[in-house]
């Protein structure tokens, strides 16, 4: 099970709120990721996972509200101490985003020359354990361009993990891969996790892989947070029967971690004003 | 401890062998200097080199890297290369990294010297 | 006013032009203020690449990737080299037969080695060199970044501590300036060199084209000329930098696509309107004798 000697969590977001355009797209978000486990963040698309994500990194800045990682006040931070940080977590994109520009071994490599003082074969080393872990090893020398989506996902995460973090985040790790590379990342995800006691913060919306490798899991809907739990409270959520489930809240997020096609978050979409609306563009034209 | 850094604790000749005692937390900072300490012992091509890292509390993948160039160096001069006392979370990084088998590990450094 | 009247009769809705004129007013001062903006933000950027720069030149410890120049350079100039070939020996000719028949009228034929020489020197030299370069290097790093932009590159720059700016726009600046500096300079001998086949053509001697060309063109003119391509350079390179960092991760390839587009309209209005500026200031400062 998962160590919680330490009580204090590594990561506290308390009340963010962020607007793009006048739409809110965090709404007062709420959370803490205790040190050592495995938080899997879910929600539709459009939910604000993402830009949740890009706001504990530091790349936007929020309305209000306040992000502590490692017990520093994110939100206030300058751009050097902003750094100091960043050179404490890894993140993995979406897209791998490698510098393609470099080989696959020099985007690990680089970050090695820039924020350490190693030597140029430890580094080398280095970059090869690295690229061992996600199975790339022998396609250390190829560019980013002549590499599949899933290797350059393997390579965005042998970057992140260049520095040995202290905490991972992944945006969307499995999305877009086959079933035995998502695997081999969920795996390693856990590996990492357990063995490294590295935190991770996983933003995903496939839900076999965050079954698979949450601890707790949070899920987000229209920049709220719904529910924050344990995966066994989330399982039992998922197979229980609709008439346990008192709450549309619940309902909802049972929908969600089914994929059902009929429920609370279709219903939502149905009922908006439908007909009006083709009554409208009747009356439109008519003028 | 005075140095938080000053990872190395005590180095000395058992015979032909030398045994490079380590302690606390092998990372990015310290691994350079773990590098120089190795390849200065290594000069004197000693018949093995046993590292006993019972008391390290940690090490990263640098430390992990310093070690697997200690390996070769050895092994270039017809030395062996053993580690012994290896903590569980030490343990892990070799493992996470299939690294296990590559390495002589010993449980203690008694069993290592005794090869 | 009548206009105002026409427009009015001519639209159902009687505050048509009155809308109208709200919309070019509002568009107009949004436009203003996000002219001065881009002109403030394009400063901005050049004050941290210099300081990034002069650290890495000067500073122990500020490391500056050489490797990274070369390559933007040879990228950024070797393509462009046969077209500033190509078009500045098409204007040592035109120059020249343009000249000609109103000279001859005069009996100063020979004055066309000067008149050529002084404006491909100081002036057609470094502006066409620039124009050519904010096409070819412009477009292809507005390009290069803005891709970079939409492909979660620069995010991942930050995020891994490492500073965009350094990186990207340092080595694509300071590769501008001097390729726009080194194809000056082959811009200038290739239009003299035009200059005299063409001179020859009209039945010119030569030698006394050669000799006028070199004693036309004084050290002053050669060096400011090239001061010039230094500063065309620097507006490529910010340009091109500024609006390919500017693309929106959501805009896609629309964004680049508009970035690039607007490097080298943007590119090509500051190299002109700069090189007005120089003109009058060399002027009043008499720097044309």
């Amino acid at each position: 099970m998962t160590e919680k000697t330490d009580p204090s969590p590594i990561l506290i977001i308390s009340e963010l709120v962020k607007s793009f355009s006048n739409q809110r797209v965090l709404d007062g978000i709420n959370l803490e990721v205790y040190p050592g486990e495995i938080m899997v963040i879910m929600g539709g698309s459009g939910c604000g996972k993402s830009t949740l994500l890009r706001h504990i990194i530091g790349s936007i800045a929020p309305d209000s509200g306040s992000i502590k990682l490692f017990g520093q006040e994110m939100t206030t931070l300058d751009d050097k101490a902003l750094n100091a940080i960043r050179k404490r977590f890894g993140i993995l994109f979406q897209s791998g985003a490698l510098f393609n520009s470099l080989t696959i071994g020099d985007n690990i490599a680089l970050i090695l020359k820039e924020h350490t003082n190693l030597d140029a074969t430890t580094i080398e080393i280095m970059v090869k354990i690295k690229l061992e872990l996600v199975n790339l090893r022998e396609h250390a020398d190829k560019m980013p361009a002549m590499i599949s989506g899933g290797m350059k996902k393997r390579a965005g995460l042998a970057r992140a993990i260049a520095l040995d973090p202290k905490i991972l985040f992944y945006d969307e790790p499995s999305a877009g891969l086959d079933p035995v590379t998502s695997a081999q990342i969920d795996q390693l995800i856990i590996d990492l996790t357990k063995k490294l006691h590295v935190t991770s913060v996983v933003v995903t919306h496939e839900m076999d892989s965050a079954f698979t490798i949450a601890d707790r899991m949070c899920m987000l809907d229209k920049g709220k947070v719904l529910k924050v739990g344990t995966r066994q409270e989330f399982e039992w959520l998922r197979d229980s029967d609709p008439a346990d489930c008192p709450s549309e809240q619940d309902r909802l997020i049972r929908q969600f971690l089914r994929g059902d096609a009929e429920g609370p978050i279709t219903e939502r979409k149905l009922t908006s004003d439908y007909e009006e609306d083709l009554l409208m563009a009747s009356l439109k034209h008519e003028k | 401890m005075l140095n938080p850094h000053d990872i190395i604790k005590n180095v000395r000749n058992e015979g032909s062998a030398v045994v490079l005692e380590l302690a606390g937390e092998i990372d990015m900072q310290c691994s350079t200097e773990l590098r120089g300490e190795i390849m200065a012992i290594l000069q004197e091509k000693p018949s093995a080199l046993v590292v006993n890292m019972s008391q390290v509390t940690f090490m990263d993948s640098s430390g992990l890297a310093t070690l697997v160039e200690a390996l070769q160096w050895s092994r270039r001069n017809g030395g062996t290369f053993r580690l012994s006392g290896l903590q569980e979370n030490v343990r892990n990084v070799f493992e996470i990294s299939r690294l296990e088998s590559f390495f002589e590990i010993y449980d203690s450094e008694a069993e290592a010297m005794a090869q | 006013m009548s206009v105002c009247e026409s427009v009015e009769n001519s639209s159902e809705n009687p505050s048509f032009a009155r809308r109208w004129l709200a919309i070019v007013g509002r568009c107009s001062i949004g436009v203003t203020r996000s002219f001065l903006g881009k002109i403030g933000s394009v400063f901005l950027l050049l004050a941290e690449a210099t300081q990034i720069a002069f650290k890495g030149f000067f500073l122990p410890g500020h490391k500056l990737g050489k490797e990274a120049l070369f390559f933007q350079m040879v990228r950024v100039g070797i393509k462009a080299i046969p077209i500033v070939i190509l078009i500045q020996m098409a204007i040592g000719m035109i120059l020249p037969l343009q000249m000609y028949p109103k000279l001859a009228e005069f009996g100063q034929a020979d004055q066309i080695a000067t008149i050529n020489a002084i404006a491909g020197f100081r002036e057609l030299g470094p502006l066409m060199t620039a124009i050519i370069l904010s096409g070819f290097a412009g477009a292809s790093i507005a390009a290069e970044l803005g891709t970079m932009v939409t492909s979660e590159e620069i995010e991942a720059l930050e995020a891994s501590a490492l500073n965009p700016v350094r990186f990207l726009v340092v080595p694509r600046l300071l590769a501008t300036v001097l390729m726009t500096v080194m194809l000056t300079v082959i811009a200038d001998v290739v239009m003299v060199f035009s200059g005299v086949l063409t001179g020859m053509k009209l039945g010119l001697d030569p030698d006394t084209y050669y000799q006028m060309s070199v004693s036309a063109v004084n050290l002053t003119g050669f060096v400011t000329g090239l001061v010039k391509a230094a500063v065309y350079g620097t507006l490529i390179g910010l340009i091109a930098c500024h609006l390919g960092l500017s693309v929106k991760p959501w805009q896609g390839s629309e964004g680049v696509g508009q970035a690039t587009t607007n490097t080298v309209v943007y590119s090509i209005v500051a190299i002109v309107i700069s090189a007005a500026i120089f003109t009058m200031i060399f002027y009043s400062y008499g720097l044309f004798n």
